[in-house]
């Protein structure tokens, strides 16, 4: 298992007459990990939501696999996605949100078996198993049956990527996974991040946080008023950038 | 007047009252009972991304909740027939136009219910690979159903007064009733303190039953100083 290769060929992407990406070109190979930083507004969370769809695009082409999303829909092989198609297309594509977004209603374990035994049709048992073992796996065996609201913003953030990862996704989406955390609860998540979640998966990371970028990312996007400014290996972008935006953003940040 | 001839007085026409308060008791039923379907309907129509769902749905919903009762009542009785032409009997009018008046209320509800659901909620389903109904099913209605039980309960309040139009046309509840006995034996004070006491005690013991429901609904580990207490 390697993943998919995801491709962004000059995407546009409007809400209404605002263009928050502006013909973006980013190639992501197959189990590689690309960390997206940049300012508020940049347009980086957009693009990782346009590439399962959550987000429409108006312009361009992503190719996720055998699948192309453009302006006018989802296409495989010539046809175009319905709706339950589209669906069983995102399943395949593990999202982490920085608002953790767990069910509430639902225990740590319910979160976690709810799409793969109602969407892939696991067989439950299958299901608790693969979730028990994957939460001894981020820390957290003790907590199969609290509620999120009992669960630190750290603890919650685990469970919301393990809750993707059992659906065995071949491409994993990192929509600023700790930035809604308090500071003492950041390295927790980075290292499940890091150790479990991109192993093995194509990942797309937005983040502000530059040293874990540099850590675990193949090449380092910087983005700025909806275009991709600089691209390139964690050290060039990040100890020599050649950009002046590039420049001051680093500066700012560290 | 003596409270013994009072006592008599109750006593003799218990029957009236009893029969009259379980109409009032049905009504309400019956009425909350097709109030909640069709509210349902209305919520999901005027949730509905399709406008030919759409727009009957709000205009329904929205003639429902600003028509007086009264109005409605009548005009399904006597102006129904000629629209539609069907002829109700007064009970059954009675609970129509009872379930319409509160299908707006709740399907206003619903969609509160619905739309109080953080919008992360659906996009975390979408992309594990739910479909939109699933999504509802599984994580929206469920969180939204809790939050509408006070809601609906409180309606459910209204509803139970609101019965007492009904005996305008002659649907013999509770009120009806009343009207029977004050005029058989003159003494409309008394009688009609007794019903206002008999409506009082029952909504307020609904009001307190709904009271104890609202703090019997699953709080999913929140709020855990209450169950500690």
């Amino acid at each position: 298992m390697s993943g998919e290769p995801v491709r962004l060929d000059s995407v546009h992407k409007r809400f209404g007459k605002l263009e928050v990406l502006r013909g973006i070109d980013v190639d992501v190979p197959s189990g590689a990990t690309v960390a997206i930083i940049g300012p508020s507004g940049s347009g980086k969370s957009t693009l990782v939501r346009c590439v399962n769809h959550l987000e429409p695009i108006q312009g361009g082409a992503i190719h996720v696999g055998a699948t192309k999303i453009d302006a006018n829909g989802l296409w495989q092989d010539g046809r175009r996605l319905g709706a339950g198609d589209i669906a069983r297309f995102r399943a395949h594509i593990g999202m982490v949100f920085q608002a953790f977004n767990l069910f509430p209603h639902l225990t740590v374990l319910g979160n976690l078996i709810e799409a793969p035994t109602g969407v892939l049709r696991m067989p439950r048992g299958e299901a608790v198993d693969r979730a028990i073992d994957l939460l001894a796996k981020v820390n957290l065996p003790e907590k199969v049956k609290a509620y999120p609201a009992q669960l630190s913003g750290g603890q919650q953030q685990r469970v919301a990527i393990v809750r993707a990862l059992m659906m065995d996704p071949k491409i994993m989406l990192f929509d600023e996974p700790t930035s809604a955390l308090d500071p003492e609860l950041i390295g927790e998540v980075l290292k499940v991040i890091a150790d479990l979640a991109i192993r093995g998966r194509t990942s797309i990371i937005v983040t502000h946080e530059l040293a874990f970028a540099r850590e675990i990312a193949d090449r380092i996007v910087f983005m700025d008023g909806g275009k991709v400014i600089e691209e390139g290996k964690p050290a060039d972008v990040l100890d020599r950038p050649q950009q002046e935006r590039t420049r001051s953003f680093i500066g700012r940040i560290h | 007047m003596s409270p013994e001839r009072l006592g008599r007085l109750f006593w003799e026409y218990s029957d009236i009252f009893v029969h009259g308060l379980w109409i009032t008791v049905q009504l309400s039923f019956l009425a909350m009972f097709f109030a909640m379907a069709l509210g349902m309907l209305g919520c999901f129509g005027s949730l509905s991304r399709s406008r030919i769902l759409r727009s009957p749905a709000i205009l329904f919903v929205e003639f429902c909740r600003n028509t007086p009762i009264l109005v409605q009542l009548v005009w399904v009785h006597f102006a129904w027939p000629e629209i539609v032409g069907i002829k109700f009997s007064a009970y059954t009018s009675a609970v129509i136009a009872l379930a319409l008046q509160s299908s707006g209320y709740l399907a206003e509800e619903f969609r509160a219910g619905i739309e109080s659901i953080d919008r992360g909620q659906v996009e975390a389903s979408q992309s594990l690979g739910m479909t939109y109904l699933r999504l509802m099913a599984r994580i929206v209605v469920p969180q939204a159903v809790i939050r509408m039980i006070p809601g609906i309960l409180n309606q459910f309040v209204t509803c139970f007064k609101s019965t007492s139009i009904v005996s305008i046309i002659a649907v013999p509840d509770l009120m009806y009733q009343a009207n029977l006995v004050a005029s058989a034996t003159f003494l409309p004070m008394p009688v009609y303190t007794f019903i206002a006491l008999i409506y009082f005690a029952m909504v307020l013991s609904i009001s307190a039953g709904v009271r104890q429901v609202t703090k019997l609904l699953p709080n999913f580990g929140y709020f855990q100083h209450r169950r500690t207490e």
